[in-house]
């Protein structure tokens, strides 16, 4: 094995650094990628096809590489599909190739090579069929892929950064900075972006001059200036995505596993100089380890120092082959030859010259030639080249590297979006993002051009506009004038002439091993349109997203189909412009924080308490209390008991409260209830159900009145913030200019809940002697301000639970003092649990019958109904689905042996029709007071009282027979909790 | 790039608001029309919004749902800014 | 009474030996017939799965004469080839989840009907319950299913455990996963597939698949459409199905019908490839009104969804916060995807009814008919869809597996609101 040659001349801290990649430790630099240290190394093979597990080198230098895909970190925490370009070694990191077993060396899966034409695109949907795809999917399953599925994931999660500027320019080559510069010129405040760790893009191995300097040292100059001028250059940050006129950037300066940053950035204008990526040429196997872009050998070796190979070739179709030849010469690399698919008279006079030169050095340069094949069946051995006037008459030539330059693809995804188009250039052979909206614009190579004066007037004029654009004031002055490599003057060449044998060898999309026998098979299928076409050979659907395959084979498309390529254009790209690891999408919501939890004040003395809290839409709730048993079952079951035979206490904090206000509160109240509030009088409460524009029942809940003007409507726990909105609308549309408030005060008041037949008394000992009056007269349903503990206080009568009961409205402030002092007297907690069976008891509605699809006749709310009310919804409710006879009715139900459990959920059938649904129980409990299941159920009409009825459950028991019963269980009259005291005799309501 | 423009708040991003329904075109109808048919313009699409995220103004707005822009927004409710 | 199906080139693994040897020149153009005619029987709009479904079946099960599916775009563009594959039948009201089990039915033999793999992978789906409050509901749902004759099982922790590996329902969350609803014979389908599958096998019947051709107007003669203005001229037709999702709003604006639709965006995305991990259907209902649904494609990246993204749109481009809206909930699932990258969002538009059911019915005129209103939910109607309407249309009778989704239900009450969200698509 020989030693891989030495680093040349690079710019990288000396800092040596040891890394692993397949369990085989290598040397380093630090400021090395995996790709430019294992190049180094002289390590060629890094991967392997997805379909045919074909041997992979390194192709390019950025993101658009298709092969070497690495899993970075030991398992479990390991991270997939890590591209070798992006990966920044640091000491000790360990990586290893993907997708191939046993080894990558030798993986038994390339076996699949040998079944050659079978396995081409779409083979899948023309067998498999039998017996079943099941069979076969398994194992596919198991063979596609790329990178293990993690088990764990200890990734940081990123920092949001949110900020607005003048001008974003993404992407830091000569465009970027020069749009940049005349941006900050101007006075606009600028942000560049930029997804290398260093800016300059090209500019750093084109030995270019920009300003009369050396490209690199105006570089430094400019990045100089620029900080001067109050500009934020972000390296290692790429854009991602556009969405509503917020850019999406993700910075990641401490590599994969440090910190990362999230930018929502603001501009009002935006530069796309993003560049564009050099597009490979299609010649029987061009995947072999050794065949790479041009460019990327030419940046392999300026950054990083590292040579791609000892022998090389170089094919292209444009000038600027022969610099690049210069510069690699010089890097202490031996090019073999420089295959030119045009004539000799297409070069331009200095590549001419350079080719001269070239010539003169040893290096053999053809024109009007073209690379046929790659010799060497795991790795380049050397190069077929013919003349394309007699592809017959070939040779080889001897190189363990092929470096291709096919013209370049502009980077199109950003310009793509809201509105903008692709547009063939035809002197690039093209597309360029053209119909802009306003504020934004492409500027460089992205749009199009290619030679440096050109690049940087672009650049300069496109900052000139985004500063105009977000109003800057100044003026720029004029752009820079480069001299680099020269205009490329490129004839489009898509692929090498080959006999149709070999097309299943020449590779269009490398990740997927997509070949040109694959677009021969699409079109013979009929696939000719270019979104066909990937979705047919899945050209592009890889983790590069068709950067290196997409132009290439729109290109080879338009040959086979003998039609321009403007004609067949390309797949659409989209967001994200890059890929992004979910962890960085989630941001900080993931965990406990994925969603906002709201709490009332008592959370912490429930905590405290042995209360286990649930959440109940975002909102952490107590279902029961350790302290009375062991689960939920039990616990409520206690409780329950507990209330109705001496008190407790409840937090009903979450309950929604709504302060209408203003001399048209009534009114609109009445427009948005099915029953009048406008009838209500002030100190009174009344029960008060919503009716949805459709006419189903939308909530329910109790309005109290305050004053002339004055409301308070509550709303259930889980329409909080749907109720508020409804009310908002119909403010701001039926009651638009009307004189009334809606306002939220539900975090404004505590509401504790007092109930039981102590819970007058606990009270009086709790508010003391200037709340003893109201106590003893407070009727049902009426309510009283006043005083305790120096804060507001509103007791309100009113009862859940069929009990006499209460609801205490107090401050956040005084809650846990005025809670714990009712617990002193006596009364102990309950839960939500708890709530349940004493509401299901008393046939109180919840959500599970007001579930959005019942009406008012349908849950025994017919006497609302009637009180002839025009408010919303009641129009609607006239319709003659709404009063047939299949129509459901709220009914109680209990089992027939009086023993047995039903659950909500279950479905309810008339005993001889098992099959046919006639009703379903909507909620069901334990009754510690009845001593068996109870339950509330919406059946047919025509289901009388007393009916037998079979409750199935298939999911979690059996059947169970059971009897129609009126919903309210206990104390039908109410006479619990309507009770006065003694002396006052029996209430009235 | 889209944003909408509330009259209380300034351009937001559209994220900040909560869309609720498209309207008829004129006024009047019956409630079923009201509740249940929507007008399907692709040009100009009349709805309203509300900035749940901000100050919670209730908006009529007029987009262009073929192209996402936003051609005009004015408060709902007879208030002022 | 269905025809046997004159393949041009007859799929099985013998054809692919045999197309080995003959190079790719051996396949045949999976549907032809791209001439237009001055007039047809029918003429399907819309050549996406439920339009091609539908003329498929009027061109084997009914004897209807001359077909035309005119498309304005290419076959499959549309919603068809941008869902999240999903098929399942776990609906809660009758008239739907017979409607969808007759669906799921078809989905199991698909392959063979049509002589193309559509790859029917019933791995499962999971209807995650964040509660004990949410399991009576979820109860109510799969007790339904099961009376119907439907699979659906409730799973307890454990049980979900065993299920789906990797989601670890006891480790503490946010909300609890305390069960789900499963359904096994649900699962996922190509979504290409199944366009190619139906176009190729129309196309064998006889059924021209005009591309490029927009349908701008219909034409009419008293009460009776005659036909329809195209942009590639006029075209005579006996019958005309509209079958344009995501765009049925514009066609009643078309007809001078206001429609109960509201065209809204839907995205979805999907993650690099990565070794399977999810093997079955997971869906993740949170309360805050946040979605996430996760399947692995048979490719191994990660297929998600979630909401729609608010309101409505023709653009095709979604939010980017509706993207993270999904990804969180995604890897709330599975913590572990932290590290694996999301590579590409894309979105289709989605005609929601004020129901959240579909519309098969006359539309203004005896001889017009309308298949939409599918929601986020069409593509796993879509055999069944295409055999139901096409009875309609051949026959001029629903059959009763669609009487419920006339367009008549809203005026009359008779609406099928699965969710109980009452008539407005995006919940305030």
């Amino acid at each position: 094995m020989k030693p891989p040659p030495p680093r040349q001349g690079c710019r990288l801290d000396a800092q040596p650094l040891q890394f692993s990649f397949d369990g085989r430790s290598y040397p380093g630099l630090a400021g090395d990628t995996a790709a430019s240290a294992l190049l180094a190394n002289g390590v060629r093979l890094m991967g392997r096809s997805v379909k045919y597990r074909r041997r992979r080198g390194l192709l390019a230098a950025g993101p658009e590489e298709p092969n070497a895909l690495f899993t970075v970190g030991a398992r479990p925490d390991a991270i997939p599909n890590v591209s070798a370009p992006l990966l920044q070694l640091r000491d000790g990191l360990e990586f290893r190739s993907q997708n191939r077993w046993p080894t990558l060396g030798f993986d038994l899966a390339s076996a699949l090579q040998a079944g050659g034409g079978l396995f081409g695109a779409g083979f899948y949907y023309k067998t498999f069929i039998w017996p079943s795809w099941r069979w076969y999917e398994t194992p596919i399953r198991h063979l596609a892929g790329l990178g293990e599925a993690p088990g764990r994931c200890d990734l940081p999660p990123p920092v949001l950064e949110h900020c607005s500027c003048d001008v974003v320019v993404a992407g830091a080559g000569a465009a970027g900075l020069a749009a940049a510069l005349a941006a900050a010129r101007a006075g606009a405040k600028v942000i560049l972006c930029e997804r290398e760790p260093a800016c300059g893009g090209e500019l750093e191995y084109e030995a270019a001059l920009v300003g009369g300097v050396p490209a690199r040292a105006w570089v430094r100059a400019a990045l100089a200036e620029l900080a001067a001028l109050g500009a934020r250059v972000l390296t290692h940050t790429t854009l991602v995505a556009e969405s509503s006129g917020e850019l999406l950037a993700h910075g990641e300066p401490g590599g994969l596993a440090g910190m990362n940053t999230l930018h929502y950035i603001r501009p009002r204008a935006f530069v796309i100089a993003m560049g564009a990526i050099e597009c490979p040429i299609a010649f029987r196997d061009n995947d072999r380890p050794g065949v790479m872009l041009l460019n990327a050998a030419e940046r392999y070796l300026a950054r990083y120092g590292a040579r791609c190979g000892q022998e090389l070739v170089l094919f292209a179709n444009n000038d600027r082959a022969y610099p690049a030849a210069q510069r690699l010469l010089a890097g202490g690399m031996r090019v073999r030859a420089i295959v030119d698919t045009r004539a000799a008279d297409a070069a331009g006079a200095p590549a001419a010259a350079l080719r001269d030169e070239l010539r003169r050095a040893g290096v053999e340069c053809l024109a009007a030639h073209a690379v046929l094949a790659a010799e060497g069946s795991t790795a380049v051995r050397g190069a077929r080249v013919a003349p394309l006037a007699d592809p017959a008459a070939a040779r080889q030539i001897a190189c363990d590297t092929i470096l291709v330059s096919g013209g370049w693809a502009p980077a199109l995804h950003a310009g793509l979006r809201e509105g903008g188009s692709a547009e063939f250039q035809a002197g690039l052979g093209a597309f360029i993002a053209s119909a802009q909206p306003a504020g934004r614009a492409s500027a460089g190579a992205a749009n199009g051009h290619l030679e440096l004066a050109q690049v940087l007037r672009d650049g300069h004029e496109a900052g000139v506009r985004a500063a105009r654009a977000a109003g800057a004031p100044g003026t720029p002055g004029a752009a820079p004038d480069g001299r680099g490599d020269g205009e490329p003057r490129l004839a489009p060449f898509a692929r090498s002439p080959a006999p149709e044998r070999w097309e299943k060898h020449q590779f269009i999309d490398l990740q997927n091993d997509v070949t040109v026998a694959d677009l021969r098979t699409a079109l013979a299928e009929g696939f000719l349109d270019i979104e066909h076409l990937k979705r047919y050979t899945t050209l592009g659907v890889g983790t590069e997203q068709g950067r290196t395959g997409g132009l290439l084979g729109a290109a080879i498309l338009a040959e086979l189909r003998s039609e321009a390529l403007p004609g067949i254009g390309l797949s659409r790209t989209r967001p994200p412009y890059h890929p992004l690891t979910m962890r960085s999408i989630a941001g900080f919501r993931a965990g406990a924080a994925v969603k906002v939890a709201r709490r009332t004040p008592l959370h912490e003395w429930h905590e405290a308490h042995g209360g286990v809290l649930d959440p109940m839409d975002l909102w952490l709730r107590p279902r029961y209390y350790r302290a009375n048993g062991a689960s939920a079952s039990t616990a409520a079951v206690v409780e329950a008991r507990q209330v109705r035979a001496h008190g407790g206490i409840a937090d009903g904090s979450t309950l929604g409260k709504l302060e209408v206000a203003g001399p048209d509160a009534a009114a609109f109240l009445d427009y948005l209830y099915l029953n009048r509030a406008s009838t209500i009088k002030p100190g009174r409460a009344r029960y008060m159900v919503n009716l949805r524009e459709d006419g189903c029942v939308l909530d329910d809940g109790l309005v109290l009145r305050l004053g002339a003007e004055r409301f308070i409507a509550t709303v259930s726990s889980s329409h909080g913030p749907h109720m508020l909105a409804h009310f908002e609308h119909y403010r701001a549309t039926e009651f638009a200019g009307r004189r009334l408030t809606v306002t939220d005060v539900t975090e404004a008041w505590v509401a504790i809940v007092v109930a039981g037949p102590q819970s007058r008394a606990a009270l009086e000992r709790v508010l003391g002697a200037a709340w003893r009056d109201t106590l003893g007269t407070l009727g049902h349903m009426g309510f009283a301000d006043g005083d305790c503990h120096g804060a507001g206080l509103r007791l309100l009568r009113a009862s859940f639970s069929g009990e006499l009961a209460f609801e205490l409205h107090c401050r956040p402030a005084s809650a846990v003092q005025l809670w714990q002092e009712l617990c002193d007297a006596g009364l102990a907690p309950y839960g939500l649990d708890a709530v349940d069976i004493l509401r299901v008891e008393k046939g109180y509605l919840v959500s599970s019958e007001i579930n959005g699809e019942t009406t008012p006749f349908d849950l025994g709310l017919d006497a609302l109904a009637h009180a002839g009310n025009p408010c919303l919804g009641r129009e609607l409710l006239d319709r003659p689905a709404f009063h047939e006879p299949q129509r459901p009715r709220l009914v109680g139900l209990r089992a027939a042996d009086g023993r047995a459990a039903f659950l909500g959920g279950a479905q309810l059938t008339v005993p001889g029709e098992l099959r046919r649904p006639c009703g379903y129980v909507t909620s069901s409990v334990y009754s510690p007071t009845l001593g068996e299941w109870l339950g509330l159920a919406l059946v047919a009409r025509s289901i009388d009282l007393e009916a037998r009825l079979v409750a199935r459950d298939p999911l979690r028991g059996g059947d169970v027979a059971v009897r129609v019963v009126p919903p309210v269980h206990f104390d039908p009259d109410g006479t619990r909790m309507k009770a006065q005291p003694a002396s006052q005799g029996s209430a009235t309501t | 790039m889209t944003r909408l423009q509330c009259p209380f708040c300034g351009p937001r991003e559209l994220r900040e608001f909560q869309f609720h329904k498209t309207l008829p075109t004129g006024p009047g109808g019956s409630a079923y029309e009201r509740t249940y048919e929507r007008v399907a313009d692709a040009e100009r699409s009349l709805e309203h919004w509300q900035h749940v995220g901000g100050c919670r103004a209730w908006l009529h707005v007029e987009r262009n749902p073929s192209t996402g822009a936003v051609l005009a927004v004015v408060l709902l409710g007879g208030m002022r800014p | 009474m269905t025809r046997p199906i004159p393949w041009p080139r007859r799929y099985s693994a013998w054809s692919l030996l045999r197309a080995r040897r003959a190079g790719p020149g051996y396949w045949r153009p999976l549907w032809t017939g791209r001439t237009l005619r001055k007039a047809y029987d029918v003429v399907v709009v819309g050549a996406g799965g439920h339009g091609l479904a539908t003329a498929f079946h009027l061109a084997r099960d009914h004897d209807v004469g001359r077909i035309a599916v005119l498309e304005r775009q290419r076959v499959g563009y549309g919603n068809v080839g941008r869902n999240t594959t999903i098929v399942r039948s776990n609906y809660l009201l009758p008239e739907n989840h017979y409607f969808y089990e007759d669906s799921l039915r078809r989905w199991e033999c698909l392959s063979r009907d049509l002589n193309y793999n559509v790859m029917y992978s019933p791995r499962g789906v999971v209807d995650l319950a964040l509660s004990e409050d949410s399991l009576p509901a979820l109860a109510r749902r799969g007790n339904a299913m099961r009376l119907a004759g439907i699979d659906a099982e409730l799973l307890d922790q454990d049980a979900l455990a065993r299920f789906v590996p990797g989601l670890e329902p006891r480790r503490p969350r946010r909300f609890p996963l305390v069960g789900a609803l499963l359904q096994r014979r649900g699962g996922t389908v190509r979504h290409d597939a199944v366009a190619w599958g139906y176009a190729r096998a129309a196309s064998a019947l006889g059924v021209d698949i005009i591309e490029n051709c927009a349908v701008t107007g219909v034409r009419e003669s008293g009460r009776a459409a005659t036909g329809v203005e195209t942009t590639r001229g006029f075209v005579q037709a006996g019958r005309v199905v509209f079958a344009t999702a995501g765009h049925t709003g514009l066609i009643g604006r078309m007809l001078g019908v206001a429609l109960p639709i509201e065209t809204h965006l839907l995205q979805a995305m999907v993650s690099e490839p990565i070794k399977p991990l999810v093997h079955s259907v997971v869906v993740y209902v949170s309360p805050g009104h946040g979605e996430t649904y996760i399947c692995q494609s048979d490719r191994g990246g990660l297929v998600m969804g979630g909401h729609l993204d608010g309101f409505p749109s023709y653009t095709r481009e979604g939010q980017w916060h509706r993207l993270e809206d999904v990804v969180q909930g995604a890897v709330e699932l599975f913590p572990q995807i932290g590290g694996v990258k999301i590579l590409r969002q894309w979105a289709g538009t989605n005609d929601m009814t004020m129901d959240g059911s579909p519309i098969i019915d006359r539309l203004r005129y005896d001889n017009v008919f309308v298949n939409a209103g599918w929601c986020y939910g069409g593509f796993k109607a879509i055999p069944a869809s295409g055999a139901a309407c096409a009875q309609l249309v051949a026959t001029g009778t629903a059959p009763d597996l669609i009487r419920a989704y006339r367009l008549s239900r809203f005026a009359t009450g008779h609406t099928l609101d699965e969710p109980g969200q009452g008539p407005f698509p995006v919940r305030l």
